[in-house]
């Protein structure tokens, strides 16, 4: 496994050397929390964060995205034709992005990349990144990622991950794009495999036993839908819900878009929008029936998705990597560590003798 | 205030033992500093879930419309002003609700805490104590005055104390005195109109359209919101600025004269909005055209729904 | 409406009946002239949505 050494001093010029070939993204400090933004030249990012307050996942599905134009003008030659928007698909790299959301897009991937139907603009857009991870030294109170699959220090879906180790970084290329990123930016220091690695475990060691949060996912997969659907806990859990959709937009690993056309005089646009299963319109049918009518039946939904049949669909673990936002931004502290417990922990009556 | 958890407990579990009430909507204990979450309890035995301190920021009267049962909650003044105005618009029944009445002395702000503990590194504990809010990381120990730390709305609060209650919880607070609730808005009504158009521009510029603040709102109840209509559709549902401005001020507008400027809009947005600055204009109007406040009385139809001649049309051409 | 940013006499308000024919006349005249000299409205407008 190969370590390289970049000292702190010369971080900014190798970021002005990768500035040359691809689009730099990092963390930067705005008013109220941190949030991924491009790097002006000579700007550094700012890594003194727990994570940023919105997921980084508007740089693979933005929130409102064009992507058709038509034109409704009989005078022009391509009148009434949808056409695809030809998207800006330079290189860009994004430095600092943390495990969890890094394993949330590998997540995400799975549904906008499957055999059968393949998403061209979110993997278009996820293809033209490349990674660089910064491990977490020090995870928050709300962060579980360790039960959740993921770890502070976890390489999923990354192509190098940074460590800082003081006055300098350690950084380990983990796929080829990564190399080649190292390479453009000059920081091909390598340093002993052992030492480096020691260095390594001590800091990840001492940022695993930092956390605190746990879920327990064990019997997930064993659990019987139905049991689950029809717990009893739903009214309790459901109750303080405004539906206000902030946890899914603010979840790296939700995915529901809306499409909408908008046109204005003869031409007009096909855009997706975020779309969030928390609000009524949501399963509205064209008849006017609405299977998730009630805040009961789409709470239960988003946590019945999240730990039960995505964890059924893929047999890889549950749909959440633990980064915690939901829990900070819920206005009324619905926590999904408590649902994921009552879940994890529901007698299941099929098992149960009866008497 | 958490010298009212006893009362409020109490109150809640005679209210369900003697069958006054099939439920008591209140606050449990958050999983989070500074969080509480609204809860419900069916048995006399589950009172003691039921909390109260000066995280209890969010309107429960959110809570009470489209149920069948008799319910008992717990308000403070702006609640129960909400409560008035949803029986005032026949939302609710008077005799449907049992209001445990809480005289209330503010609510922290959990932003102010987190921005002026920013540098110290994590919160991990909160509490209080007669006045003060003591803020513990792993490597400090803050204290603030509740004063220092309090949401804006309620330090520019005249209706602390709940204006109907079918019991209180404690005796009344002292209402504030000698305070301008409306000087923010009169700085912002000074300037040009150009400056005024900046100035809503940024401040609904981080808007991500998640529509917390409207559901958190107890006004907002229409079974479809004007923005999810879509036949004729209103307004769009990308964040394009202006469809975000539009729902902004027309929420505003749907609110004017009726808002009792709880907060919990500006408690739940994700990104700290002051969505306030568009429904306190309104409210200002309504106090100075119309002599009007929201939420006082339950003998009276607010000035939007009623017409009396002496109402102000001189900007009528 | 002026205080989040349209320009004063941008929006106007009249009550007229519908015997009133002279004065709608009148009035849409008076409203014509006054919005022509205060310009075109960029405020508010959308055409197709400004996103990514």
């Amino acid at each position: 496994m190969k370590w390289i050494k970049i000292e702190k001093k010369d971080f900014n010029r190798g970021l002005s050397a990768l500035a040359k070939a691809y689009r730099l993204l990092g963390p930067v400090k705005k008013e109220k929390a941190h949030a991924f933004e491009a790097l002006n030249e000579g700007q550094t990012p700012d890594f003194d964060f727990f994570n940023t307050h919105l997921s980084p996942k508007f740089l693979v599905q933005p929130q409102s995205e064009i992507l058709f134009e038509y034109s409704l003008d009989e005078g022009k030659e391509d009148h009434h034709i949808l056409k695809e928007i030809q998207k800006d698909l330079l290189p860009r790299l994004v430095v600092g992005i943390r495990p969890c959301d890094a394993a949330a897009l590998l997540l995400v991937r799975r549904n906008f990349d499957a055999s059968k139907y393949r998403d061209p603009f979110w993997v278009g857009a996820y293809e033209s990144l490349t990674l660089f991870g910064l491990a977490c030294g020090a995870p928050c109170a709300t962060c579980f990622c360790t039960t959740a699959g993921g770890g502070p220090f976890n390489e999923a879906g990354l192509d190098a991950l940074l460590v800082d180790a003081g006055d300098y970084f350690l950084v380990r290329p983990i796929t080829e794009k990564g190399e080649g990123a190292l390479k453009t930016a000059g920081w091909e220091n390598a340093v002993d495999e052992k030492t480096a690695l020691d260095i390594v475990t001590l800091l990840k060691t001492a940022a695993e036993s930092r956390i605190t949060s746990t879920v327990e996912t064990d019997h997930l997969k064993n659990q019987s839908t139905v049991a689950l659907y029809d717990a009893p806990f739903w009214e309790d859990v459901s109750f303080s819900c405004i539906n206000c959709g902030t946890c899914t937009y603010v979840c790296p690993t939700c995915w529901c878009f809306d499409i909408q056309d908008e046109c204005f005089g003869y031409s007009g646009v096909r855009m997706r929008n975020w779309d969030s299963c928390m609000y009524p319109l949501f399963t509205l049918h064209g008849s006017g029936h609405n299977p998730r009518g009630t805040k009961l039946h789409r709470v239960r939904q988003r946590f019945m998705h999240k730990l039960k049949y995505y964890v059924d669909k893929y047999d890889d673990g549950i749909q959440c990597v633990g980064c915690g936002r939901c829990i900070q931004s819920c206005p009324v502290n619905i926590d999904i560590r408590k649902v994921c417990k009552l879940m994890n922990s529901h007698p299941d009556p099929s098992t149960v003798c009866p008497v | 205030m958490i010298e009212y958890n006893q009362k409020i407990r109490e109150i809640a579990a005679r209210l369900l033992k003697e069958g006054k009430v099939d439920m008591v909507i209140g606050f449990r204990k958050g999983t989070m500093p500074m969080m509480n979450e609204p809860c419900f309890i069916k048995k006399p035995e589950q009172a003691n879930l039921l909390v109260w301190d000066s995280h209890c920021g969010i309107n429960l009267a959110n809570y009470l419309y489209d149920r069948k049962e008799k319910i008992g909650v717990v308000a403070k003044g702006c609640d129960s002003r909400n409560i008035v105005t949803h029986i005032v618009e026949n939302k609710i029944r008077r005799e449907q609700v049992y209001i445990i009445g809480v005289p209330c002395t503010g609510m922290a702000d959990k932003r102010r805490i987190a921005l002026l503990t920013q540098k110290d590194g994590e919160i991990r504990e909160v509490s209080e104590e007669k006045g003060r809010i003591t803020v513990k990381g792993d490597k400090f120990n803050k204290i603030f005055e509740k004063g220092e730390v309090l949401q804006d709305n309620c330090s520019t609060c005249l209706h602390r104390n709940p204006v109907i209650h079918d019991e209180m919880v404690a005796e009344p607070v002292p209402e504030q005195t000698g305070i301008d609730p409306f000087k923010d808005v009169r700085e912002t009504e000074k300037l040009p109109p150009e400056e005024k158009r900046v100035f809503f521009k940024n401040l609904v510029a981080d808007c991500i359209r998640c529509y917390a603040c409207r559901n958190a709102c107890p006004l907002c109840y229409c079974p479809t919101c004007f923005v999810d209509e879509a036949r004729p559709q209103w307004v769009g549902k990308s964040v394009d600025p202006t469809d975000t401005m539009t729902f902004h001020f027309l929420r505003a507008y749907h609110c004017a004269g009726r808002c009792t400027d709880c907060g919990a809009c500006e408690r739940a947005c994700p990104v700290g909005i002051r969505v306030r600055q568009f429904t306190k204009k309104l409210n200002k109007d309504c106090l100075e055209l119309f002599n009007w406040k929201a939420g006082l009385t339950l003998d009276e139809r607010p000035p939007l729904d009623t017409y009396k001649p002496q109402d102000p049309n001189d900007f009528i051409r | 409406m002026e205080h989040i940013g349209i320009e004063p006499g941008r929006l106007q308000f009249s009550w007229i009946s519908s015997a009133e024919a002279t004065k709608f006349v009148d009035v849409a005249r008076i409203v014509t002239d006054a919005i022509r000299a205060l310009g075109p409205n960029t405020h508010f407008a959308k055409k197709l949505p400004k996103v990514a």
